[in-house]
This record gives structure tokens, C-alpha cells and sequence, in this order.
């Protein structure tokens, strides 16, 4: 009998998410910036979610792990590890996770910190807490992803850089809403994205973004983790994919064998944008709002640079009475206040103002 | 006995060419102008924006000697808004106590030293800081706060509330020191721009320098302007969230009952009191139990309290609404303006005959209250 | 608030970030922020307690005279919410002028609440919100 894998031990508890309430539609920046509406329209896009002015990574993340601890319903003093995944850390230096543990009152035993992979950072923090809960060094885990994407006015990226938070509590499969299965890595150095240090928006190489990068990781991921499974596409009941535009997560779907229907319940970017560390975990948060015990479910972000991880969850009977203990996906996505571009610009501080 | 023998006030403006000492300076000198300086046993300076804007420290001792009083005793109260009359009664207590036989009060602050927007964030230290002055209170927030709230518990509509800036501005159209001397109408109140909605423009002060100074004595010998009878205050809560009932300040409330208790006032002439903003104004009457409780803006709208009414008159120097609120100095004001109403001698809208006079502070929205009685001596 | 101190930010984490009230053994009552002594009977016999993320908002202020720093989100709406067992005085927070009313509910969120420019601490801690979305 060959050894169980150590993932098995491990399971999800929690789940939240936060999305702010403001948001712009696609055509107000298609008009500002002198796009034509079929640019917005192939990206499969229709409004994104905005950060107010005084909300950050770090309070989005907060709010996140916060409706994540409602479902886990632990104590906070059995967090052993709170990781921040994020590439829009409101400090340079200092970390946000110690921020948010305090407020979540897990400090100050406990392991804390920010990690940057793009948008996959949340997901290595996923991961190697999977490692930690399994070892036994650590009771429980959080790993939020959180961002408040920035894109250079006018650039494409503006369409979809957005705001938003995911949060999971992971730990001992016992108990848990979704045990883990497996979980499968896949990086090279692609440099497809990136922002230099002190500079304000990321550069980015357009269709280099694509095929080498989002499709060849995420495609690597997968297949390397259902080949390791021996699972095929169809033993899935739902798949999510980091999810940088509407049009990606299907077509990486397809590529890998997925039909539409398995993907779509995943596909919340076209309402609220990329959430870039929260993208594909947003994305999971809405099928957890939603699946049944038993449901397998394929789960894959991406982060630029490049890399991808798979991993493989099966839903357990505690889905149902945790899922209504703290507002859900759909629920997010519905409070809604729309706002202009200049409204929009000035809370993502696109305007520049001098201060003392 | 204490006995205010000498007043002086500098117009309430924006006096960019003079800095705080000589503001204080040329207040004090005026006030002194027949005394003796090496009879003066102490200055006690009030002055609050000095130290919120880091201006100056030992201000007391700086503007003695720039003053021309370099040896004498001198120290400096803080107490927010309230300064000017905490000043006036650690000189009464010093005057009391016999340790001093004069001395001189000044308050002085200047608002016009730096950008609005740097002043609202200072105003925000009147408050709490670990609470609510955290926050972004800016000019009025709280006060913004209680008049909503005295708006939807008493029903009094927001026209009923401008009749107090306008009597204000009224009363301080013959005051050649006040900062505002203009007419205005209850309807151009409500026009005005909002600063903490549902406060406007024309309920706040306006935002300038000023100093004011006064002598305080033992004995009444010579030029005596008025008595000052007893100076009281007491201390509240420092927060509207706490007290069961915000429209109520527990500290000015319990100020008065201190003061009644220390002196026997019988009637009142002319008050002047702490409307930094009108409901400042509306609440600061009612504890004094002058209006019944939701009933002030009412009286304030049918006369009761202006000149010839059947009250006493309210601010006839057009109040911190109108005179203005140089921070600091104006308890000091108000103190030199009720000692020249029982002297006969204030130079605006002079209010017959008054014997009795009060003078009231308050600090943000009652962290601190203070309050004089100050009788004629004719 | 501009110009403060690390340690002062640092001292009032707690119940800045976890609305953390003080609460009196001797009366039970509750007050925010936590006090050296209870501020309704004197006793300086002090628990803590968080409090009610849920509540009413009783009166508020639309402030336009607003220091720099906050300027980003002028006209701020300032409010006195009542949350049962303890009042407290917040910025009110993805909201208009427009969609705000005495009496309405509000929730608690996490936000930031001042700056210290553009270099110095942020400072974190509660705001409400109005509990219906637009
Ligand atoms: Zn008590």
C-alpha cells in the first residue's frame, strides 16, 4: 500500500472573503483612456472591484481572515501561522501579517509573515502551511491573498487590476469543510510581469503573459497533480484557475480537458476584476459557497515569475453548516457602489498629491 | 477681594505681522498702563495653540521679559479652549490666598499662523486623542454631531438654530474689537458653505489671532472696573459617547451649582459665552438653566436673550461666533468684556445698567468648564 | 490625527483593531476606549470586553473641514454609533452624505483610520458602515 500522502491530514476549516463595495465599469475606462469597447469585451470583462480610500491589502486581508475565522470557529490562540500573500503591501518594509494576526488575536504565538510571488504568493503560503499542519508543528494555519492591484493608467492591465481579499484557515483534515488530496508545484523563471522596486506599476509582456507563462504553468500544475493522483478531468467536479480576465480560466480549462460546466461556478472576474492573490481563491470561496459533500474540486492559481500549484480537495459534510457563518461569495459581489473614473483614480491614488 | 483694575484687548484678526509675544505683549502693557511693573507679583499667560502647533515653550517667561517685566513671576495654564478662564482663576486663587496682590492674566493665540487645513487637524487635540481625536474630527465634527442630534430629539428646525449666529453678528457690529462686523440674516446661515454639516460657515468661529489682558487685585483701591466674585469649573466627561445624555454638559452643569454655592447670585445681566459653534451656544444656556432643556434656540429666535429682552443678554460682543476665538485668549475676552459692561465702559453694544455678569468656557464638547461671576462695584 | 508617536500607535492597538472596550467590575458598565478607571462610578477595577460590531447610528456629522490627510475622502462622515452596551464616536465609511440617516445600522470594519503622511505609520482600527450595500 503505498504511503498516504501528506496532504490527506490536512483540511480546509474556514473560508472568507472580502470585496470592497466600489466599482467601476469597463466602459468608463474604455472611454477615458480611448479604448474600443471590443478591447474590454475580448477579455470577457463588465466592472471591477475598487478599494475605497481607506482600505488596503492589509485591511481587505483582515476582513477576509475575519469571515474565514467565523466559519473555522477555532481558537484564535490555535493559529500557529498567519501568512500574507500580496504584491500591494501598504508598507515596503513591515510586515502586514503581524497586522492582521493582532487584530485576529492569534498573536503572539504564532508564525507570521508576507510572502510575494505575484499573485501566487497566497497559494505557496497555501502550501507550505499544508506541510506545517501535517508535521504537527502547527495546529492551524491562515493564508490570505490580498491586493490592491495597481496598473498604469491606460495601460490594458487597467481593465482588470482590482481589489479584493481571499482567506482560508487550514488544518487537521478532522472537522474540516474540504480535505486536501494532493498538491502539485510547477515554477521556472518566466518573466512575464513584473515591477521594479520603488516604482509604482508592474510592466508587463501582453501575449508573453499567455502561452509561456499562464497557460504553460498552470497546465504543468494541473496535469503534474493528476497524474500523481491518477485523476482525470471528469472525476472533478469543479475546476478554478487563477483568473487574470473572464476569457483565461476557460480557455486553460479547455486545454486541459474541463467542460464549461465544471469551470464556470469557479469564474467571478468578470464582476469584480483580477484580484491577483485572491483571484483563483475567491474563485474556490464561491464554489465552497455553493458544492456539496463529495464534490472534488481542482483548484489552481498562478502567480507571474512563473509558477503554479495544483491542488485536488474533496468537500466533507461540514461544508453545509459552516457556509452560512459568514457572507458569501455572491453576496460580496452584489453590494455594490458605482463610481467614475476620477473617483476611481483618486482612491487608487492615481492621482498625485504632495503632502508633507 | 479680588478686583479687576485694568483690561486691554487687541482686535480679534489675522495679524500676520505681529507673532504671539507681541500680541500678548501689546495687550499686556495697555492693561498695565498706570501700574507700577515691579508691583506685579505674577503673569499667568494662557495660551493653547502655542503648544498644540509647537510654537513656543515656557510662553510665560518669554513674554514677560519681552514685555519689559524680566523678574517677575510668571507661569502659563493650559486647558484647551477653556485656557482663558483657568488662567483667570489660578490668578483669583493666587489673589485669594494672599501669596499675590497683582496680577496680570494674558491669553493669547494665533490661528492665522499656518493653512486651514493644518488648524482643523490641531482642533482635532481639543479632543480625546487615543479616542475620538483620532479620528478626523476637523473644525466642528462633534459639535456637527450634537446639533444634529439636539435637532431630531428636541424637533427644532435648522432656521430656528441661525437666529443665534445672527444675534451674534448683530451684537458685534458695534464692537471694534470683534474680528466679524456684519449683519447677517438666519437664511444666509443656512446658504453658507457647510464646514461639519449641519453646521455652516456662519455657526462657526472665525479663525483668528488675538490677546486680551486684565488685572487682577486684592484690594479695590483706585480705577476698579468690576469685582470678580468667584471663578469656578469642573471637570466632565471626555467623550459625547459616554455620558446616558450627550446634550448635556455634566461639567459646565456642575461648574454652576459650584459657583452658586460659592457665590449668591441672584440675577444675571449679561453673559458671555463659549459658542464656538451655535449649538455650543444653545447647550451652554440650557445648563445654566437659563432655557429649558430643547427651548433655547426658540428663546434665542424670539429675543429672549438679546438686548431689551426679557433674558440676559447673550454675547454682546458678538461672541467667539462673531468676536471671534483666538483660542487661548478667549476666556480673557470674555472676562474683560462683562468687567467693561458692570464698568459701563465696554466700547460696543453696552447693555444698561448691568451688575451681574458671567463669563463661561468650554472645552471641545465638556472635557473641561469654567465659569465666572463678576459683579459692578457702583 | 498627524505627527504621532510609534509607541502611542502601538499602545492603543488593541482596542483600536478588536474594538476593545474597558469594562467596570464594580458597576458593568462598559466605555471605549478603555480607561484607567470606570468613568461612570470611579472604580479603577477594570476588565476588557469587546464590543458589539453591530449598531445604530445615533447622530453624525458631515465634515468638510478636514485636515490634508483626509482629504482623499472628504466630506468624512462622523458618527456617534450606538452599539447597545457602549457608545463610540467613528468615521462612518463607504458611504455618501446622501446614504446616511439617523437610525440607520452600521457595522464595524476594519480601516485605515489616519496617517502620519506619506512616510510615517498608518494607523489601523474601526470604522462603520452602513450594513445595507447601496
Ligand atoms: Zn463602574
Amino acid at each position: 500500500m503505498p504511503q498516504q500522502r501528506p496532504e490527506t491530514a490536512t483540511g480546509i476549516h474556514g473560508w472568507g472573503v472580502y470585496i470592497p463595495r466600489f466599482r467601476i465599469k469597463m466602459e468608463d475606462i474604455a472611454r477615458e483612456w480611448g479604448w474600443s469597447d471590443s478591447q474590454w469585451k475580448a477579455l470577457a470583462m463588465i466592472e471591477k472591484a475598487i478599494a475605497g480610500p481607506d482600505e488596503d491589502s492589509t485591511t481587505m486581508g483582515l476582513e477576509a481572515a475575519a469571515n474565514a475565522m467565523k466559519r473555522a470557529g477555532v481558537d484564535p490562540g490555535d493559529v500557529g501561522a498567519v501568512f500574507f500573500g500580496t504584491e500591494s503591501k501598504p508598507y515596503a518594509v513591515k510586515p502586514s501579517a503581524t497586522i492582521i494576526a493582532e487584530a485576529l488575536g492569534v498573536t503572539p504565538v504564532t508564525m507570521a509573515s508576507d510572502l510575494e510571488f505575484a499573485c501566487r504568493a497566497a497559494s505557496e503560503g497555501l502550501r507550505a502551511s499544508l506541510g506545517l499542519v501535517a508535521s504537527g508543528m502547527v495546529k492551524y494555519a491562515i493564508i490570505i491573498g490580498s491586493d490592491t492591484a495597481q496598473a498604469n493608467p491606460g495601460d490594458v492591465l487597467e481593465f482588470t487590476a482590482s481589489s479584493g481579499a481571499a482567506a482560508y484557515v487550514v488544518g487537521p483534515s478532522p472537522g474540516s469543510a474540504a480535505v486536501f488530496e494532493g498538491s502539485y508545484s510547477y515554477v521556472t523563471d518566466t518573466p512575464d510581469f513584473w515591477r521594479r522596486e520603488g516604482t509604482p506599476y508592474p510592466r508587463h509582456g501582453e501575449g508573453f503573459t499567455g502561452e509561456p507563462a499562464y497557460f504553460a504553468h498552470i497546465i504543468g500544475a494541473a496535469r503534474g497533480l493528476m497524474n500523481t493522483l491518477g485523476l482525470k478531468p471528469s472525476d472533478f467536479k469543479y475546476a478554478v484557475f487563477h483568473q487574470p480576465n473572464g476569457r483565461f480560466p476557460l480557455k486553460v480549462g479547455e486545454m486541459l480537458g474541463f467542460k464549461p460546466e465544471q469551470l464556470k461556478a469557479g469564474i467571478v472576474t468578470p464582476l469584480i476584476g483580477n484580484t491577483y492573490n485572491a483571484s483563483a481563491l475567491i474563485g474556490l470561496a464561491r464554489i465552497l459557497d455553493n458544492a456539496a459533500p463529495g464534490d472534488r474540486i481542482l483548484v489552481a492559481p498562478f502567480g507571474s515569475g512563473a509558477g503554479s500549484d495544483a491542488y485536488s480537495i474533496i468537500v466533507t459534510d461540514a461544508v453545509e453548516e459552516k457556509r452560512n457563518k459568514a457572507p458569501k461569495v455572491d453576496e460580496l459581489v452584489s453590494k455594490k457602489i458605482m463610481i467614475n473614473y476620477s473617483t476611481y483614480a483618486k482612491f487608487r491614488h492615481m492621482i498625485r498629491v504632495v503632502r508633507e | 477681594m479680588a478686583y479687576i483694575t485694568g483690561v486691554s484687548m487687541v482686535n480679534v484678526d489675522r495679524h500676520y505681522d505681529k507673532g504671539v509675544k507681541r500680541l500678548a505683549a501689546e495687550a499686556s502693557s495697555k492693561a498695565l498702563e498706570d501700574a507700577e511693573p515691579d508691583t506685579l507679583d505674577y503673569i499667568i499667560v494662557s495660551s493653547s495653540f502655542t503648544y498644540a502647533s509647537d510654537v513656543q515653550l515656557d510662553i510665560a517667561s518669554y513674554i514677560a521679559s519681552y514685555t519689559g517685566f524680566r523678574g517677575v513671576r510668571a507661569l502659563a495654564v493650559e486647558s484647551g479652549e477653556a485656557s482663558g478662564l483657568a488662567a483667570v482663576s489660578v490668578a483669583k486663587s493666587l489673589i485669594d490666598s494672599g501669596l499675590a496682590s497683582r496680577v496680570l492674566v494674558v491669553g493669547v493665540d494665533k490661528l492665522s499662523e499656518w493653512p486651514t487645513w493644518k488648524v482643523y487637524g490641531h482642533f482635532s487635540k481639543f479632543y480625546d486623542v487615543e479616542g475620538e481625536g483620532m479620528y478626523s474630527i476637523g473644525m466642528g465634527g462633534i459639535a456637527g454631531i450634537l446639533m444634529r442630534l439636539y435637532m431630531e430629539t428636541f424637533k427644532v428646525d435648522r432656521l430656528t438654530l441661525a437666529y443665534w449666529p445672527a444675534l451674534m453678528h448683530s451684537n458685534a457690529k458695534l464692537n471694534p474689537y470683534a474680528m466679524l462686523r456684519f449683519a447677517i440674516t438666519p437664511e444666509k446661515v443656512l446658504e453658507a458653505p457647510p464646514v461639519a454639516d449641519p453646521i455652516t460657515l456662519l455657526d462657526s468661529f472665525p479663525l483668528g489671532d488675538g490677546a486680551a489682558a486684565l488685572v487682577i487685585e486684592g484690594s479695590g483701591r483706585g480705577n476698579v472696573l468690576a469685582e470678580l466674585v468667584a471663578v469656578e469649573s469642573a471637570t466632565g466627561y471626555p467623550s459625547i459617547a459616554l455620558p446616558e445624555d450627550p446634550l448635556r454638559f455634566e461639567s459646565l452643569e456642575r461648574a454652576y451649582q459650584r459657583l452658586t454655592q460659592r457665590a449668591d447670585i441672584k440675577e444675571v445681566d449679561v453673559i458671555e459665552l463659549h459658542d464656538s459653534f451655535t449649538i455650543m451656544g444653545i447647550l451652554e444656556l440650557e445648563s445654566l438653566r437659563l432655557a429649558e432643556r430643547g427651548k433655547a434656540a426658540e428663546a434665542v429666535s424670539r429675543g429672549y436673550f438679546s438686548l431689551g429682552g426679557e433674558g440676559p443678554v447673550v454675547n454682546p460682543s458678538g461672541g467667539l461666533k462673531a468676536r471671534g476665538h483666538p483660542i487661548g485668549a478667549t476666556g480673557v475676552y470674555q472676562v474683560v468684556e462683562v468687567a467693561l459692561q458692570l464698568g459701563g465702559e465696554f466700547p460696543g453694544l453696552k447693555v444698561p445698567d448691568s451688575r451681574h455678569g458671567l463669563a463661561v468656557s468650554v472645552n471641545g464638547s465638556g472635557s473641561s468648564a469654567y465659569i465666572a461671576y463678576l459683579r459692578s462695584v457702583g | 490625527m498627524a505627527g504621532f508617536s510609534a509607541p502611542a500607535v502601538w499602545r492603543g492597538r488593541t482596542h483600536r483593531y478588536r474594538l476593545v472596550a474597558g469594562k467596570c467590575t464594580s458597576c458593568g458598565k462598559l466605555h471605549y476606549p478603555p480607561s484607567y478607571s470606570c468613568p461612570y462610578c470611579g472604580s479603577r477595577s477594570m476588565v476588557e470586553a469587546e464590543l458589539p460590531r453591530v449598531g445604530r447610528l445615533m447622530s453624525y456629522s458631515v465634515v468638510y473641514s478636514v485636515p490634508f490627510d483626509s482629504k482623499s475622502r472628504a466630506p468624512v462622515i462622523l458618527g456617534l454609533v450606538d452599539l447597545g452596551v457602549a457608545r463610540v464616536i467613528s468615521e462612518i465609511t463607504d458611504a455618501s452624505p446622501e446614504d446616511v440617516s439617523v437610525g440607520m445600522q452600521v457595522e464595524a470594519v476594519f480601516r485605515r483610520i489616519a496617517e502620519d503622511g506619506g512616510t510615517g505609520l498608518i494607523v489601523y482600527g474601526i470604522k462603520f458602515r452602513p450594513v445595507k450595500g447601496a
